[in-house]
């Protein structure tokens, strides 16, 4: 039993489909929002054998040490600027001019709630560093202007459709969702990406306010990778099975599947933690 | 033999009338336990949240007016059409009841991108009403065009029993009498069948503010209710959203119990 994070549920199911064949077992696979997953563990005791989300942050702040002690980052995704043959100017967008492009009259801008959605609160720490690297004060507010409140839906996949009815010309979104949905997308310069792990510290300096535990509440958010992690819970029920995964997952062979299916798996990943696997330890020094 | 039959069929009757109560006790725990667990678990907190939540406030009054303007909207339209489908014959009359009955089935988020589709900004209807100001998406039209869309066909086809069960001979004796058939329709069709009118005005407006899949592709913000008990559901847990679903359940009963108890048409009815 395999827990996923819905954004990466595609790709994980490929590399799932192989290794099943090859062991000879069956698997099974659920998907859902990262702290969703997590909340079943943490509060229905639902424990599979892996444990697959789309923000590495969830580890430490839900998982460890009670449920796992270790986490491998293993992919990664970025922000960027997704639209359609329809949108205005979609001749003319392009990795460089958009901030401008999009402050042209008529263009709709969508962005999911930052209340609800890491995409949502993503997009308005892009749009900060935005503002930093392009040197052009004001940036962000013009910018945030052009997605008011009736431009913003719940979650970013809510906004695919929305873009393809020609509601929006262009969304705010994640590059995988981009690649299986088929949109046309822009991507932004790596310092605003979120995309890229060694440019961390520059990510850091951005933040936002977002809802916190009750609608009352904020939590400040800082600006980090957007990092795919995996681990195997304590309590995994088949451990073997689990490590000879994530092993396989880790491996070359697997990465090339998770590459093949659009998802960007790291050249090296990276363990945080201790207690790991000898078999996954393994993997991981391979590369 | 006969005088066993008799004994027999009462135990039979009696047998059946336990299982019957027994099978209406079960299905009426099964409709009414969860939202009475919803009440209890969040009535109190959903009440007092009233006085202290603006969001919920105005959300609630934003679904409150948007069911309404829906249920009138659904009123106006869907009675000629039903009139029609219930008294007059004609050809392809059971696919044009079919094709009606169409938005109930449609998933609501594919409801929702079809009227995008058709009211959006880049649709002619669209383009032509923002160019009047008036924007569909993005605002408390969308809601109204959503909430319209997916619960007129139950109005349609309640109000079309409602008039079925209108004898059509009264109809006719007022119009031998001269009424033309307008007033014979006013005058006698709409006070016999006003109290079936109104019921299924009723549900139309409960289905209306439940509402949630085709309104929040259309119009996220403002928030109706259905859509602001999601986003406290999926952004803080069930602490959150439990006030707020109850809430809706307690208000929503006073309009429903009021509706209900207005009986027009006493005596006439077949419905009692």
């Amino acid at each position: 039993m395999v827990y996923t994070a819905a954004s990466v549920a595609i790709p994980i199911r490929a590399a799932l489909d192989t290794f099943a064949a090859r062991e000879h077992v069956t698997v099974q696979q659920e998907n859902g929002g990262s702290l969703d997953i997590a909340r079943k563990l943490t509060e229905l005791h639902q424990i599979p054998d892996v444990v697959v989300l789309a923000d590495y942050d969830v580890f430490p702040k839900l998982l460890m040490p009670n449920q796992t002690t270790w986490y491998a980052e293993f992919a990664r995704n970025r922000m960027v600027l997704a639209f359609t043959d329809k949108s205005k100017f979609a001749s003319e967008v392009d990795s460089a001019n958009w901030p401008k492009i999009l402050q042209r009259p008529g263009v709709a801008l969508g962005r999911a709630n930052p209340d609800l959605d890491p995409n949502g609160y993503r997009t308005l720490l892009t749009l900060q560093l935005a503002e930093e690297y392009y040197e052009q004060p004001g940036l962000y507010d013009k910018l945030m202007k052009l997605s008011p409140a009736k431009n913003v839906r719940p979650k970013e996949a809510d906004l695919v459709g929305v873009l393809q009815a020609g509601e929006f010309d262009y969304i705010w979104s994640y590059e995988s969702l981009a690649q299986a949905t088929k949109l046309r997308y822009i991507t932004l310069p790596a310092a605003i990406d979120l995309g890229t792990p060694a440019d961390t510290a520059t990510y850091a300096k951005a933040s936002v306010k977002v809802a916190g535990k009750t609608p009352k509440d904020t939590l400040t958010i800082k600006g980090q990778p957007i990092v795919y992690a995996l681990s195997i819970p304590k309590a995994a029920p088949h451990p073997g099975m689990a490590e000879k995964f994530v092993a396989f997952l880790l491996s070359p062979e697997g990465r090339s599947l998770l590459h093949a299916t659009k998802l960007d798996a790291l050249d090296t990943p990276v363990i945080i933690g201790s207690g790991a696997p000898a078999a996954v330890q393994a993997a991981v020094s391979a590369q | 033999m006969e005088g066993h039959a008799a004994p027999r069929s009462m135990a039979a009757h009696r047998t059946a009338s336990v299982v019957a109560a027994l099978l209406g006790s079960l299905f009426l725990l099964f409709l009414v336990a969860p939202i009475g667990r919803l009440v209890v678990g969040g009535g109190k907190s959903g009440v007092g949240e009233l006085f202290t939540d603006t969001e919920l406030r105005s959300s609630l009054w934003l679904t409150a007016v948007t069911a309404t303007f829906a249920a009138a909207v659904g009123a106006l339209g869907g009675t000629p059409l039903a009139y029609v489908l219930a008294r007059r014959p004609f050809r392809g009359k059971a696919v044009a009841a079919a094709i009606l009955d169409l938005p109930l089935l449609i998933p609501h988020p594919v409801a929702g991108i079809a009227l995008l589709l058709i009211l959006g900004r880049e649709s002619v209807v669209g383009r032509t009403l923002l160019q009047a100001g008036i924007r569909v998406a993005g605002s408390p039209i969308g809601i109204v065009c959503a909430m319209v869309f997916v619960s007129a066909p139950l109005y349609i086809s309640a109000a079309r029993e409602a008039f079925a069960r209108v004898d059509p001979r009264y109809e006719s004796v007022a119009r031998t009498l001269g009424d033309p058939a307008w007033r014979a329709f006013r005058r006698v069709t709409l006070p016999l069948s006003a109290r079936g009118l109104i019921a299924a005005a009723v549900v139309m407006w409960a289905r209306a503010v439940s509402e949630f899949g085709a309104i929040v592709i259309l119009t996220y913000n403002p928030k109706v209710v259905s859509v602001l008990s999601y986003d406290r559901f999926t952004g803080f847990g069930l602490t959150e959203a439990l006030p707020v679903a109850a809430v809706l359940s307690i208000l929503a009963l006073i309009p429903l119990v009021a509706l209900r108890a207005l009986r027009p048409d006493r005596g006439a009815g077949t419905d009692v």
